[in-house]
């Protein structure tokens, strides 16, 4: 019982940051129909901002974190602006394909510029975790679903309570419609780009504690995160959530329970299964007939 | 001889520069000593472009974007290896497996997955990609694992052995030829053009005959072949292989490949893959940051060169090429003629049909009957069903109750391609063509439809596709792409399009929408000709006085009912009729 | 115009291809293989480091035959495909006398068929044993190879700390499939089978299932064989907070620089197998304090096999007198007794040049040398 809700824990430690990424993935697709494929290296490029200011350039924590997130403003902007925008009004695939580009150019460039040693970031609490009972409940995951939950609840304050934010989901709904009534599109759409790239930021920023900052910790959770937005229902945030939970849960008790080596099949096999049997995800619309 | 063969034999007349660029470099390779470093760069190229034009087939033709060609190719790598290492086949037995494996792969892949597009079939191949990783790195007992397998045989032919590597290059060279002349050829099939019909507009492809679902699976499994060949060519090329060379980084280099010489041309695929291949070797000077380089170069081709070398070399070459001149006198249009004994009686007879959306009857308990060779007109204000009825009637909607008889045959709830293959042709309201498309291009789907009363010879089908634009108007423009067309001429291409198919019915879904008075004219008369050739047509139109200049009988629809039936004079002054027009305040005067 | 293509490529290619001659003054060129960009980047600075120091060493001395050593180095993108490329980017300039190839042991065996044709002298560093039982004349190993190091470590641990019940976690690519194999086959050789034999994919971010299963086998003994310093990071801290006790003894990424630096407290205690350690030999300790003066970190088994195949390269080409390759090779055959940062160096006629392993200890961070294990050669 205790390997269960061990493993369960782990299990949505695990699924908080796939959420994490999720997020910020499911805001970009909303407001432009374009998967980023960069959204994983968005989370490493704030990490080894962080490190650069908290651990090189002796800052505190706190002020680290807003240098970091300050940086991910100017990087969102950039990426807008240099890989999204110039593509905007082509089909989805020359956009996709250009943040793939993006994604490399970001790993190497940071490679380039860091090295490729990986970098041990601490925590944003110095306490390690709490033992309960034989259960041991890691204080960084804490951290990760709590700040998850928090930002889950300010985004739906974001969007439902202030101007900008209804103005943000008047343009992922309906480009043309809120270009009508007036909603600066342009302004909404580089919006959209810096506060994913800072939500990219921030799960970069409490993952780093957990799996170090390496130039390849993005992917990997990167493609969960996709996983996790499919299952969810692609373009649903609380889908997002729940699906990178369910994902973290299942390849946990599958690599405890059937294989190892095979953790990052389960993920995908589930994927695959939703991609067959119910391809809107759980939260999602049934899609469309085609007319 | 078979359309296909007869495409064939005369297309490859049309690839022999191809095949002296091929040759060339088969003499290239044999006088030039090569250092290693050149034979494997070469050998890389070679390979690769075999798999890279695999997804010309699939993205460039069809139009579906797969992150699985590394997996294909890899899985052609593996059979080659295991069949000749640890079996002890030859290499041509092996590369049989790796064709047998690739194409079963790739057929249950498309199967699966092909019902889905765009981004979701951009996930289940990254998946599948992501799996076959997994497997080729743990399933050890096959796979040897994260080792790989060292020492694959390369070929004999005709006892002479190709294990120099001169040889295996020439081998190489002359199979990267063929596919290359394969693919190019492929685009001007029946299978080709039905291809980028599916590309250009699914919906429109569907209704003009075209499978789509297996279209596109087909397309999918060719280019798991190629990758597969390609990936067999590899293994032996290398006598290595392990599983990291094919990974999802690798498919995405594939991808690039292609989109960079232009997914839609096979020549341009095949220089976008030799480039990408040099391209991160000629800046292996930049050390460190060579990589970075590289993705930037990747997002700077996406943003100035959308369609790759291949398009940016198409505007160059634009203004050099003559327009190949077309005969001017007018095939006449010979299409299946009523036999008068058949003449009105019913070819079309819906009962009780109703469809609903969620809680939305659009219609309910419709009758229609629709006479052959009579022009039956289809009216009724904005909103009344009018389109929904065609689109079930076309197969795009299923029907929620009702029957529907199409030639004495019970087809309710039928494929729209199906029901091409019976006869029944459409156009729409909003002008489906498929756009990259040239006219003839775009007839000749339409006059390829199962079933057509046409023999399997090519020359007929441009024949009859001619035929059809010519009599329309559209001849002098056959070869012109229909996107540079006015509104009024993509119309007429449209009907043509259908006409081709010699359809039984033809449902014509507000044609005169958008045209000005004498376009209208011609529109009337085109009509009366088109009953003059047999024809039986279905007419959604809102113009009046051309409804009353042509219609044999006319069915009025309101709030998704049948409100009037019969002949145009009784039915334009039923009240019925006159109150829902009025009632809907619309200033027409019944006359 | 637009059939030219293939023209174009191939003759630029053929330019590529055109070799200056050599002079007799120019330097000895060694091509080195090494990951520059890619998952083992850092390790690859390393190496070049350690090789680059040797070479300056050597020249600073006069140099060998009157010519000054110099390395040529490309880049491998740390995957099998890149060390190809790679290494046949090297050969085709035939300046290039020898070899330094890469340290990953699948990497060797993907050049191989290239390294047989090319014949010339490849110095290598990975430690899969088959590797220098290919039947391939021109291979020389600057690490011992792992069956080896399994065999010193079966017996350190059966012998030296006591312990019966093992676990073994191990990576499921190439290096750690291999080493399980022969860690199983060492144990069985002393009576012993494992309690648990678990891989797992490089790159996990959770290693929460493994470790709960070495919690629950009572195994007294972790043997541990993994690639990325991250992984063997993540691996150490889950450890600790779930509380498992038993003893410890890892491959040498256990106290490679950057694991240490990572893992900080959740390692100290653990043993490892080393090829290289400070304090083995006055070598070792030479080369270590040189390093860190000319680098300012620590060195390590990456730097330190680079640093030795150049070396002894230069020693084997002066007591050869030609960089001709078959000289070359009959030089190398004949070191015995060369000492060098990881060890001293006996050719055997496979190839292997190291038969030693060091046991080391992380005591509170700090590699202290512990034994070592010299096998039978």
């Amino acid at each position: 019982m205790d390997i269960l809700l061990q493993l369960t824990f782990a299990g949505i430690g695990m699924g908080s940051i796939y959420a994490l990424v999720a997020l910020g993935l499911v805001l970009i697709y909303r407001a432009t129909s374009v998967v980023n494929f960069a959204q994983g290296d968005f989370a490493m490029f704030a990490a080894f901002l962080m490190v650069l200011a908290h651990l090189h350039l002796g800052l505190p924590y706190w002020a680290s974190f807003l240098v970091a997130l300050a940086g991910m403003v100017a990087f969102g902007l950039i990426f807008n602006y240099g890989v999204y925008y110039p593509l905007r009004n082509r089909s989805y695939l020359p956009v996709l394909i250009s943040t793939l580009g993006a994604s490399i150019v970001i790993q190497n460039s940071v490679l380039a510029a860091y090295g490729p040693h990986p970098a041990n970031l601490p925590g944003a609490l110095s306490f390690q975790g709490f033992q309960v009972g034989s259960v041991f409940l890691d204080g960084q995951y804490l951290v990760i679903i709590a700040a998850t939950a928090a930002l889950v609840l300010l985004q739906h304050l974001f969007f439902e309570k202030t101007i900008v934010g209804k103005q943000l989901q008047a343009t992922s709904q309906d480009k043309e419609m809120a270009s009508l009534l007036g909603v600066p599109v342009k302004i909404m759409i580089a919006i959209t780009f810096i506060y994913s790239a800072v939500l990219g930021g921030v799960a970069g920023v409490l993952v780093g504690p957990i799996i170090y900052v390496s130039i390849g910790m993005g992917g990997a959770i990167a493609l969960k995160a996709f996983a996790a937005t499919i299952i969810g229902g692609f373009g649903d945030i609380k889908g997002a959530i729940i699906g990178g939970v369910v994902l973290g849960i299942i390849e946990t008790f599958g690599a405890a329970f059937i294989s190892v080596p095979y953790k990052d099949a389960f993920a995908f096999i589930v994927l695959f299964a939703f991609l067959m049997v119910r391809p809107q995800g759980i939260f999602g619309e049934k899609i469309a007939e085609k007319a | 001889m078979p359309s296909f063969l007869s495409v064939w034999l005369g297309r490859i007349g049309r690839e022999l520069p191809l095949l002296l660029g091929g040759l060339a470099a088969v003499v290239l390779v044999l006088s030039v000593p090569m250092s290693g470093y050149a034979t494997n760069i070469v050998m890389q190229a070679t390979t690769y472009a075999v798999a890279v034009l695999g997804l010309t087939i699939v993205l460039g033709y069809a139009g579906q974007i797969t992150l699985a060609q590394a997996a294909f190719f890899g899985i052609g790598a593996y059979a080659v290896a295991i069949g000749t290492v640890s079996l002890g086949l030859s290499f041509w037995g092996g590369l049989l497996l790796a064709m047998a494996a690739s194409t079963v792969a790739g057929a249950v892949l498309g199967i699966t997955s092909l019902r889905l597009g765009g981004h979701y079939l951009a996930m289940i191949t990254i998946v599948f990609q992501q799996i076959l990783s997994l497997v080729l790195t743990n399933w050890i007992e096959v796979s040897h694992g994260p080792d790989g397998i060292p020492g694959i045989p390369r070929p004999s032919l005709f006892g002479y052995t190709l294990s120099g590597s001169a040889g295996y290059l020439v081998f190489s060279i002359v199979c990267l030829t063929a596919v290359l002349i394969f693919v190019r050829i492929l685009k001007h099939t029946r299978l080709g053009r039905s291809m980028e019909a599916v590309r250009d507009n699914e919906l429109a492809a569907s209704v003009a005959g075209v499978n789509t679902y297996r279209v596109k699976v087909v397309a999918f499994t060719l280019s798991a072949l190629l990758g597969g060949i390609g990936g067999a060519l590899f293994a032996s090329g290398f006598s290595y292989v392990s599983p990291d060379q094919f990974s999802l980084a690798e498919s995405i280099v594939f991808l690039t490949m292609a989109l960079l010489g232009g997914a839609g041309s096979a020549l341009g695929t095949a220089v976008g893959t030799v480039l990408l291949v040099l391209l991160p070797e000629s800046l292996r000077f930049l050390k460190e940051i060579y990589m970075a380089v590289y993705g930037l170069s990747v997002i700077l081709i996406m943003i100035f060169m959308p369609e790759g070398i291949a398009g940016f070399a198409r505007r160059l070459t634009r203004r050099l090429r003559t327009p190949a001149v077309r005969p001017h006198h007018a095939p006449a249009l010979h299409l299946h003629t009523v036999t008068s004994d058949h003449r009105d009686e019913p070819l079309l007879v819906v009962r009780g049909l109703a469809k609903h959306f969620g809680g939305l009857r659009a219609l309910n308990n419709v009758d229609l009957a629709v006479r052959r060779n009579n022009i039956h007109a289809l009216i009724g204000p904005n909103g009344s069903g009018k389109t929904t009825l065609v689109n079930v009637l076309s197969g795009i909607y299923k029907p929620t109750a009702g029957k529907i008889a199409f030639a004495d045959e019970d087809v309710t709830g039928a494929a729209p391609h199906v029901l091409a293959g019976l006869g029944l042709s459409r156009t729409f309201q909003n002008i489906r063509l498929f756009r990259s498309m040239s006219c003839l291009e775009n007839v000749m789907v339409g006059a390829q439809r199962p079933g057509n009363d046409l023999s399997d010879v090519h020359r007929d089908l441009v024949a009859r596709s001619l035929a059809a634009l010519h009599f329309v108007g559209m001849g002098d423009r056959a070869d012109d792409s229909v996107a540079n067309l006015s509104y009024g001429h993509q119309r007429m291409v449209e009907i043509a399009r259908a006409l081709a198919a010699n359809p039984k019915l033809l449902l014509l879904d507000e044609p005169a929408a958008g045209l000005n008075l004498t376009e209208k004219q011609e529109l009337v008369a085109l009509l009366l000709r088109m009953k003059g050739l047999g024809l039986t047509i279905l007419i959604i139109e809102h113009d009046m006085p051309l409804v009353e200049q042509v219609a044999d009988s006319i069915t009025v629809l309101n709030f998704g009912e049948r409100i009037s039936d019969g002949q145009p004079e009784a039915v334009l002054r039923d009240p019925a009729v006159i109150s829902a027009y009025l009632g809907e305040g619309r200033a027409y005067a019944v006359a | 115009m637009r059939y030219a293509f293939t023209t174009t490529v191939l003759s630029a290619l053929g330019a590529i291809m055109i070799v200056g001659a050599a002079h007799a003054a120019d330097p000895i060129r060694i091509g080195m293989i090494a990951p520059i960009t890619g998952g083992a980047a850092e390790s690859g600075r390393n190496q070049i480091n350690g090789a680059q120091m040797a070479a300056d060493e050597v020249n600073a001395a006069g140099g060998v035959l009157g010519r000054k050593i110099e390395l040529v180095i490309e880049d491998d993108q740390t995957t099998n495909p890149g060390a190809v490329l790679a290494f046949s980017k090297l050969t085709s300039d035939a300046n290039n006398v020898a070899f330094i190839a890469p340290v990953r042991s699948t990497q060797v065996h993907a050049i191989a068929p290239d390294v047989l044709r090319n014949g010339k002298p490849v110095l290598f560093g990975g430690t899969d044993p088959r590797l220098t039982q290919l039947n391939n004349p021109w291979f020389f190993r600057f690490r011992p190879n792992d069956a080896i190091s399994t065999k010193a470590m079966a017996e350190f641990g059966i012998k030296d700390l006591g312990k019966k019940k093992w676990a073994i976690i191990h990576t499921t690519d190439a290096f750690g499939a291999s080493n399980v194999k022969l860690l199983t086959e060492a144990l069985k050789e002393q009576g012993i089978t494992p309690t648990l034999v678990q891989g797992f994919t490089s790159n996990s971010q959770d290693f929460t299932p493994i470790v709960l299963a070495v919690k629950q086998s009572g195994a007294d003994i972790v043997a541990s064989f993994t690639v990325q310093d991250t992984d063997q990071g993540v691996l150490a801290k889950q450890f600790r907070q779930f509380g498992v006790d038993a003893a410890w003894i890892g491959s040498p990424t256990i106290v490679a620089t950057t694991t240490l630096k990572l893992a900080g407290p959740a390692l100290y205690g653990t043993y490892a197998l080393a090829d290289y350690n400070p304090d083995s030999s006055p070598e070792a300790t030479t080369f270590s304090e040189n390093y860190r003066k000319r680098f300012n970190v620590q060195a390590d088994f990456f730097s330190a096999w680079t640093y030795d195949a150049v070396k002894v390269a230069a020693v084997a080409i002066k007591n050869a007198g030609s960089t001709e390759p078959k000289a070359l090779r009959e030089a190398l055959l004949a070191i015995k007794d060369v000492p060098g940062a990881e060890g001293p160096y006996s050719f055997n006629a496979n190839g292997d040049g190291l038969h030693g392993y060091n046991v080391v200890r992380n005591q509170d961070g700090a590699i202290v040398f512990v034994k070592r294990v010299e096998t039978v050669r």
